[in-house]
C-alpha cells in the first residue's frame, strides 16, 4: 500500500514556509545593501552603526563606512570621484556632551 | 575644547563653520573606501615621500599636529587625488571592475585577485605606478603576483 497524498501535505506546507522566510530575509538583506552582498567580520574602524551616532555606548563609531555614507548619502554607496561634494569639508559629526549643544 | 574628555556624548554637532581664510583651500579625497582599498599600493608608490612626511612631522610636534602639519597634510590630500585622477583618466574600466569586485566580496583584496591583475598590469603601462607590498621578506613572491589563489571563491 502506497502512502496517500494527503499525507505529505503538511510537510509540503512547512517546506514552503522555510523556502518563503529564507527568501524574504535574503532579500530584505539584499535591500538593506543596496543589491550587493554584505559585509561581514567588520572592525569598530571600518563598521557603521547608526546607533554609534547617538549611543554612548560606543567608545569608538566607525569611521570608514560613516565616511561613505557622508559621500554617498549610503552606508553602502560607493563613488571614485576625486573630489569630495561640496559641503563635505564640514559635515563631519562630532559626539558631544548635550550641554555643550 | 575643555580639558576633560566627554563622557555623555549622547548627541552629534555637526558645525558647518568652514575653515578661516587665512588656511589656504584643499578639496577633500573624494573616492569612499573601496575604491580607496583599490587604489591604495599606487598611492602609496606615488605619495610615499609626502605620507612619510606627514606621519613625521605629527610625531614630532607633540600632539599638536592637528594644525603643525596642516601644510604637509595638503600635500597628501593633493597627492592621493592625484592618483585616484589619473586612475579614472587611464585605467577606469579596469578601476571599476576591481573596486566593485572588492565591494561585492567584503573589501578582501585575496578574492579578487584576477581583477587586481589587470588593473596593476593597466596601471603599471600607463602611470609607472607599480604595486609593491612593503616589509615583504627578501626574495619571496609578493602575494598578489602569485597566480594559483587557494582560498579565492571566484
Amino acid at each position: 500500500m502506497g502512502v496517500p497524498f494527503e499525507t505529505l501535505l503538511p510537510y509540503g506546507v512547512m517546506l514552503g514556509m522555510f523556502a518563503f522566510s529564507a527568501a524574504a530575509v535574503g532579500g530584505l538583506r539584499n535591500m538593506q545593501n543596496g543589491g550587493k552582498r554584505a559585509r561581514r567580520g567588520i572592525d569598530a574602524w571600518d563598521q557603521y552603526d547608526a546607533s554609534a551616532m547617538t549611543s554612548s555606548l560606543v567608545l569608538t563609531p566607525g569611521v570608514v563606512m560613516e565616511r561613505d555614507r557622508r559621500l554617498t548619502g549610503f552606508v553602502r554607496g560607493q563613488t571614485d570621484k576625486p573630489e569630495a561634494p561640496k559641503g563635505f569639508e564640514t559635515n563631519n559629526p562630532w559626539r558631544v556632551e548635550t550641554r555643550y549643544m | 575644547m575643555a580639558s576633560r574628555q566627554p563622557r555623555f556624548t549622547q548627541q552629534v554637532l555637526i558645525d558647518t563653520t568652514p575653515l578661516p581664510d587665512d588656511i589656504p583651500k584643499v578639496k577633500e579625497l573624494g573616492a569612499s573606501s573601496a575604491p580607496l582599498l583599490s587604489a591604495s599600493f599606487f598611492i602609496g608608490a606615488r605619495c610615499k615621500a609626502y605620507n612619510d612626511d606627514y606621519m613625521m612631522c605629527k610625531t614630532e610636534a607633540n600632539g599638536r599636529g592637528e594644525f603643525e602639519c596642516m601644510k604637509e597634510g595638503r600635500k597628501v590630500t593633493r597627492c592621493a587625488a592625484s592618483v585616484i585622477k589619473d586612475i579614472n583618466e587611464t585605467c577606469l574600466a579596469e578601476f571599476r571592475t576591481h573596486w566593485q569586485c572588492l565591494e561585492n566580496h567584503n573589501q578582501q583584496l585575496w578574492n579578487c585577485r584576477s581583477e587586481e591583475r589587470k588593473l596593476n598590469k593597466c596601471v603599471f603601462n600607463k602611470l609607472k605606478l607599480e604595486k609593491t607590498i612593503p616589509g615583504t621578506p627578501e626574495g619571496e613572491q609578493q602575494i598578489h603576483t602569485r597566480v594559483k589563489n587557494t582560498f579565492a571563491t571566484h
